[in-house]
């Protein structure tokens, strides 16, 4: 339920993630400290370019600055957000088998729900017996999910039995840039991890729990409230992508729009 | 006598500074800009108080206020009130051997001591009650006569290594050594200059850098090392090495791999006097980094300090066996503590 109280406490967890940033991240404090931000302004009369927010890019450059001084990893987390944002794409819950697809570096998320089991897959290299192990539960009538961009949904399908790849669930993976009408998909980064879903009014809704969004004249900046390390505040993913946050009709949560 | 606490993070330069800055021969570190973006980036920011008489800035202070490490966080913007008991160190955070203290040329010794008294005095005014005391660390012995009296505790706590430059070339320095060291390091030099894997390039106001590697390279370094008891200081971050390594009186030496990774690092602030070895970092062995890269930025810092001719090169305070191998003569420092009830007096 969005309400005008939720909003404000949506906000207000951000100027404190602006604050303790400041206070303790590095990267944020040289960059709001000497060249400033608005919303909030934390240094009278320094204002800064694209009110405060910074490539994302730059930011994952320079990531031992990421970390507060308190300390913390350095470690990026694209699977992150994953379990929160698949519940909104796809309703999951209960006995699901989500297949994670992606390469190497892909870790599996640590945030599915409770009951679901989760493996990743490297679609160009599948391990035989994890397709089996897939062709079996789908065998079985248990939910398959498979989250991963086209090319890797398309090629995870055409290594399962003909037979039984029409059942995966496919959950497109997108990026701000190359955000479609749907009805399916999850908006992630490779750094920021999942950012938010498709839900069933065909809306890109944040999810805004864990996620704050505003528009800049850099582009579309997000935020992660919940992480602390390495910690991401106002920066532009994909290079910047003009957009804006509005709430949705139906529901009244933040939807992203570009 | 006039006082000045200058908040280098909003308040302009101080008038007269400049001058100050170039008659009393300061490192790069006391430059305004240079504390400015320190303090931006510190826990414990310095402040720089002026005294300074008609004629303008006689003596300088480079003052930290420094709060107990009970949150770790930055120093909170200009003109928040500490609620807490705080106390202020009178040093140069990253100038290891050297004081936080500075005075004008035409100053005489015996006049020193009056002054410090006057820029006690306007501390203990400035920062109000909860100042404990004040602790000027790394002192030379004529600074630390200045400060004793009745109530203080002036203590020799530790060496900085120091070269005294009476060579033409760095191949005299060596030549100058004990045999086996000396051997050592022309090894060392050989092995470093047939090694087509390693790339060594050194300058001031290097632009290619790219800091976050270097601060990588220097925190992993000082964290395998253990931090130092009571150290007030904060590590260097990629933000402020981005602007201070392209400065034109802060050298770099980096010493790179076949595949571009940066092996090891060093910074050394330029002076007409004493140049000073300063930030130190290297890749472990285990990591892929190379033994003997430490022996072999001497070679180049001594190659540095011969071609300038300066007086002497300084190495900071840490490994005093290694460094008295390469000649390195071991100059006391101290600290005096001086608790709020004797300030100024």
């Amino acid at each position: 339920m969005w309400t005008v109280g939720v909003n404000a406490a949506w906000r207000a967890a951000y100027r404190r993630s602006v604050r303790s940033a400041f206070a303790t991240v590095p990267f944020y404090r040289e960059r709001w400290a000497l060249d400033g931000r608005t919303d909030p302004v934390l240094v009278p009369g320094r204002t800064g370019t694209d009110s405060g927010a910074a490539p994302l890019a730059e930011a994952v450059h320079k990531i031992v600055d990421l970390v507060p001084l308190a300390g913390g990893v350095q470690r990026i987390e694209p699977s992150r957000g994953l379990g929160p944002v698949l519940r909104k794409a796809r309703s999951v819950s209960g006995d699901a088998l989500v297949v994670v697809l992606g390469g190497d570096g892909t870790r599996p998320p640590s945030d599915l729900p409770r009951g679901v089991r989760c493996c990743v897959v490297d679609p160009d290299v599948p391990a035989p017996s994890v397709l089996a192990e897939v062709s079996s539960a789908l065998r079985r009538g248990r939910r398959v999910l498979a989250v991963g961009d086209d090319k890797q949904l398309a090629v995870f399908a055409a290594a399962l039995p003909e037979d039984r790849a029409y059942r995966v669930e496919s959950v497109p993976r997108r990026e701000l840039d190359t955000m479609d009408t749907g009805p399916y998909g999850v908006l992630h980064d490779p750094a920021l991890g999942y950012l938010g879903a498709i839900e069933e009014c065909g809306r890109w809704h944040l999810d805004w729990p864990r996620v704050y969004a505003r528009p800049t004249t850099g582009g579309l900046a997000f935020t992660l409230l919940r992480q602390d390390s390495p910690r991401f505040v106002d920066v532009l993913p994909a290079g910047g992508v003009r957009g804006e946050i509005a709430p949705c009709p139906r529901h009244g949560t933040p939807v992203v729009l570009t | 006598m006039k006082t000045g606490f200058h908040d280098p993070r909003t308040d302009p330069v101080p008038v007269g500074w400049p001058e100050f800055f170039r008659a009393a021969r300061l490192h790069p570190v006391w430059d305004y800009d240079v504390m400015g973006l320190d303090a931006w980036t510190a826990r414990n920011p310095p402040v720089l108080a002026t005294v300074s008489d008609d004629a303008g800035i006689v003596a300088a202070f480079s003052v930290l206020v420094c709060r107990p490490r009970l949150r770790y966080r930055f120093a909170p913007t200009p003109g928040h009130r500490l609620l807490r008991p705080f106390w202020a160190e009178v040093c140069q955070p990253w100038l290891s051997g050297y004081p936080g203290l500075a005075f004008a040329p035409e100053v005489a010794a015996a006049d020193r001591r009056p002054l410090i008294r006057v820029f006690e005095r306007s501390l203990r005014r400035r920062l109000g009650p909860g100042l404990l005391g004040v602790l000027y660390r790394a002192l030379g012995q004529d600074f630390a006569q200045d400060l004793q009296g009745r109530g203080r505790l002036v203590k020799a706590v530790d060496s900085v290594a120091v070269l005294e430059n009476r060579f033409a070339s760095e191949d005299e320095w060596i030549a100058s050594l004990p045999k086996s060291r000396r051997g050592g390091l022309r090894r060392q030099r050989r092995r470093i200059a047939d090694d087509p894997g390693v790339v060594v390039v050194g300058g001031a106001g290097r632009e290619d850098l790219d800091s976050a590697e270097v601060a990588t390279l220097i925190q992993g370094h000082r964290e395998r090392h253990g931090k130092l008891p009571l150290d007030t200081r904060t590590p260097p971050s990629a933000a402020f090495l981005h602007r201070f390594l392209r400065r034109p009186d802060v050298h770099t030496l980096t010493y790179t791999g076949a595949d571009g990774r940066l092996l090891a690092v060093n910074t050394l602030l330029d002076h007409p006097d004493s140049p000073a070895k300063q930030h130190w970092g290297t890749l472990p062995v285990e990591e892929g980094g190379r033994q003997g890269l430490l022996f072999d930025s001497y070679i180049h810092a001594m190659r540095y300090a011969t071609r300038r001719g300066v007086k002497e090169l300084t190495a900071g305070r840490g490994l005093p066996e290694l460094k008295a191998t390469l000649g390195f003569r071991a100059r006391p420092v101290y600290s005096a503590a001086v608790p709020r009830p004797v300030l100024g007096w």
